[in-house]
């Protein structure tokens, strides 16, 4: 299947957690490509693309946090709004929704990390039928 | 040996007879106890003689002890002997006030040591186990007080000691232990420690834990069983009584036999200290049958359970004492509700998302008290409306339980204080506290 790792690291409402993570990353020379969070006022999921996810992973285990590792799909379009649209509307014509996304510039295009709220198989043929260029892994 | 029994004559006695066997313990408990600072006053206001006693019934007659009582005649001031003739103290931390100490002869240890030895056979184990013990060797009766009993038992005894996983993990698969002692917060510590080296702790040696020291409730020890493949038996000790070896539960499961030879029972109202109807629940209240240089009567445990009717299919004949409802004196109240974390505790160990440690806050906001329920993940997960649901269905079922509604707080791994000692469970930040 054509997908990418990301890493997902439960986080507590907690002043200085976000600093700690980002510190260890910093001292191990991973690079974050993408990163988006998501909060309540209880808790939060961090979902990063970085250069090595599975150093990265380790890493933060190691480091005492809850850290998964799931695929998602990222679409590479041309960096405007229109082409943005236009792999919304395919991927919504071929039946999928979007459970939730994030987007990153990479190499003068424009990267669109997705997670289909239904099966990432289906999303993936979806996109792959529809034309779109999927990324898998980074080299 | 062969027997069901480590003791049968004293474990399968008539309750008749067993009680006249107390009543005349009792005597001469308060025989040896005249020789007290402490007791000897009072009995003699109270007009308590030896001759007096005619059955377990005069109890009543006696005054009751208290944890303060052993604070302010810390450290030797209850004993009932003369000091060349205590051998050992143990000493329970003073986090509030003095500490207290509690002496021991030689002949109490021995008989210690057979009280426990008789609770280790009770569950099933025998001299050819390897018994590993996870409690520290101290002040803390769970050190040396199951290492003498394992070795009465004739078990090779592992004194691992409190702390340091790795190197329980290293001594179980290398020794083959087949036994555990621990507190149930390090029960599933441990099971965690064995995880991360890949092994699955179903697949060790170990076929029987003895959990105690720290209230538990029966779903912690189903998921103790299950995570362990091996059955965990509810152990009761005190300090205040000699240590581990006060009751055990039995390979039925349903309740603890307190050892009545040594001890009698009482369950009182904390509030009224009258005997609570048979079967419903009361503050334990303890007097020792069995002990020389310290004997204790009446000792308010503050821990709340009651007896459980009926007769136990094992055969013993002493009383079962219900799983712990948590002490008189760990009881909340919180806006007009009485509440124990053995409630809380109780319903967090029913979502298998969670791992076994949580912490309670309550603290004023404004005029109102407000609860705050941390628990803590055990998985990692990208479902963001998985937890979130989760939270919803915990703070549910939580006010069900304890009829209000407490903010309920998922954390992950470590953020909640670990001790190698008994687990913090309430923090209790109140200005009136």
């Amino acid at each position: 299947m054509k997908t990418i790792k990301q890493i997902s690291i439960f986080l507590e409402n907690q002043r200085g957690k976000l600093s700690d993570i980002l510190t260890a990353l910093k001292n191990e020379n991973i690079e974050i490509q993408a990163a988006s969070v998501a909060d309540t006022n209880e808790f939060g999921i961090l979902r990063l693309i970085t250069s090595d996810q599975k150093k990265a992973a380790k890493l933060l285990s190691a480091q005492g946090n809850l850290v998964s590792m799931n695929e998602v799909l990222a679409i590479q379009v041309e960096p405007d709004t229109a082409s943005f649209t236009d792999a919304i509307d395919a991927l919504t014509a071929g039946g999928c929704t979007i459970s939730y996304l994030y987007t990153f510039h990479k190499d003068g295009k424009l990267v669109l990390i997705i997670r289909p709220s239904n099966s990432l198989e289906i999303a993936e043929r979806v996109a792959s039928e529809k034309g779109l260029t999927l990324i898998q892994g980074w080299e | 040996m062969n027997s069901k029994y480590w003791n049968e004559e004293i474990e399968t006695m008539p309750r008749k007879q067993l009680e006249q066997f107390q009543v005349e313990r009792l005597k001469k408990t308060v025989e040896i106890a005249m020789g007290s600072e402490f007791y000897a006053p009072k009995f003699k206001e109270l007009g308590i003689t030896p001759e007096s006693i005619k059955s377990v019934e005069d109890i009543k007659r006696f005054p009751f002890t208290t944890k303060n009582d052993l604070r302010a005649t810390y450290p030797f001031g209850i004993k009932s002997i003369p000091l060349e003739k205590v051998v050992r103290l143990h000493s329970s931390s003073g986090t509030t006030g003095n500490p207290t100490v509690i002496l021991h002869s030689k002949k109490d240890l021995d008989e210690w040591a057979d009280a426990m030895a008789r609770s280790m056979y009770c569950i099933g184990l025998r001299n050819t186990d390897i018994i590993q013990n996870t409690s520290g060797y101290g002040m803390f009766t769970g050190g040396l007080g199951i290492q003498y009993a394992a070795e009465r038992l004739g078990a090779l005894t592992v004194p691992a000691g409190a702390g340091n996983s790795k190197r329980h993990v290293k001594f179980i698969t290398d020794f083959g232990t087949t036994a555990l002692h621990c507190i149930p917060s390090y029960a599933t510590r441990l099971a965690a420690a064995f995880e991360e080296e890949g092994i699955d702790p179903r697949n060790t040696t170990v076929h029987t834990l003895i959990i105690g020291a720290e209230p538990h409730s029966e779903a912690q020890r189903k998921r103790i069983e299950e995570i362990w493949g091996a059955k965990a038996y509810n152990n009761f000790g005190m300090s205040e009584m000699c240590g581990p070896g006060v009751a055990i539960e039995c390979q039925e499961q349903n309740g603890m036999h307190i050892w009545e030879d040594n001890y009698i029972v009482e369950i009182l109202d904390p509030e009224t200290l009258e005997p609570v109807p048979e079967g419903e629940l009361g503050e334990l209240v303890l007097t020792t049958l069995n002990r020389e240089a310290m004997p204790l009567f009446r000792y308010r445990t503050r821990d709340l359970t009651r007896i459980l009717p009926g007769d136990c299919p094992c055969g013993r004949t002493h009383k079962r004492l219900a799983r712990f409802q948590g002490r008189s004196d760990d009881m909340m109240i919180v806006k007009g509700v009485n509440i124990y974390p053995i409630q809380i505790e109780k319903i967090l160990m029913q979502f298998p998302e969670l791992a076994s440690d949580y912490l309670i806050t309550i603290e004023t906001v404004g005029d109102n008290d407000e609860m705050t329920v941390e628990a803590e993940l055990a998985q990692a997960t990208d479902d963001f409306s998985m937890l979130q649901n989760l939270t919803k269905e915990i703070t549910r079922r939580l006010k069900d339980e304890i009829l209000l509604t407490p903010r309920v707080k998922l954390v992950g791994k470590g953020v909640i204080p670990q001790s190698d000692g008994k687990a913090k469970r309430v923090n209790d930040l109140r200005n009136n506290h």
